[in-house]
């Protein structure tokens, strides 16, 4: 079980869940945001987070194609855990249709390791499992 | 540490008990707060450290208990705060541990309820163990139910 992004991330990409979502499975196009299903834990810390309210758990009917987009785009964009400034027209694309036909790019996103986002402030928890 | 913890009263305990003859009720706490979060933390895992099933994988696997005692307050904290203070792969992590398998998942959540039922009220109690069992579903199904996964399974 996971939680998905769904279109009206496209073009909004405010990045607030990437601050919360506490294993790091976000992953950055170039215009939207991706959740990797094999990492997403269930938490759902995300889901309210989400601004543009485009992250439902993927128990919610009709979420197949965004299932398969997320994990398809999971594998080949890089990860994204410190959120940056979303784009300055976000507002201007929050809810408008269609976003999916019209603007999504499959281009990767620059991901925490360009610009400035520095990589999580935290050292890797990988050996803790609760 | 986890001894002088079981046998210091709840906290919150009420002086008196309804009569001054009965052993007095102990105030559940009613809140999520850091604190509520640490002491969650302490005493469930040392009812794991005593258990017969959980103990013998966790002295197995945890080699310095004060650091993941502290890794588990950040992450109930990210869970239940939204603090971000945590990030790991427990995916990872668990699929690590040799001697998985599915029912070790109930019995780890049976135990979490037991400790989330003494110390906090029934809605507080039941807002953890709603986000303690959807992650322990995403676990056990990234362990033993996604084929793609490389190491072979040890239950169905």
């Amino acid at each position: 079980m996971t939680f998905v992004v769904t279109e009206n991330c496209i073009k909004c990409k405010y990045m607030d869940c990437v601050e919360v979502c506490p294993v790091d499975c976000f992953y950055e196009g170039k215009n939207m945001l991706v959740i990797h299903p094999d990492e997403c834990i269930d938490c759902g810390v995300c889901e309210p987070e989400c601004p543009a309210e485009a992250i439902f758990a993927d128990t919610e009917p009709g979420l197949d194609t965004w299932l398969t987009l997320n994990a398809e785009y999971a594998q080949v964009w890089p990860n994204i855990a410190v959120k940056r400034e979303p784009p300055p027209d976000a507002k201007d694309f929050d809810g408008v249709p269609d976003k999916f036909e019209k603007h999504f790019s499959p281009a990767p996103g620059q991901g925490d390791t360009d610009g400035d986002g520095a990589a999580p402030p935290d050292s890797p928890q990988d050996e803790a499992a609760p | 540490m986890d001894a002088t913890l079981q046998t210091k009263p709840d906290p919150g305990t009420q002086a008196g008990g309804c009569c001054g003859c009965c052993p007095p009720e102990p105030t559940k706490l009613t809140e999520v707060t850091e604190p509520a979060i640490r002491l969650l933390v302490d005493r469930f895992y040392a009812k794991v450290r005593d258990d017969a099933e959980l103990g013998p994988i966790f002295r197995r696997t945890v080699a310095d208990w004060d650091t993941h005692l502290s890794t588990m307050r950040d992450f109930w904290s990210s869970i239940m705060l939204t603090s971000g203070r945590y990030h790991g792969n427990p995916v990872t992590a668990h699929r690590r541990i040799e001697g998985m398998t599915p029912a070790l998942f109930e019995h780890w959540l049976g135990l979490f309820a037991e400790t989330c039922n003494e110390l906090f009220d029934e809605a507080v109690a039941a807002t953890f163990m709603d986000k303690a069992r959807r992650i322990a579903t995403s676990l056990n199904l990234a362990l033993f139910y996604r084929p793609e996964h490389d190491r072979p399974r040890s239950a169905p």
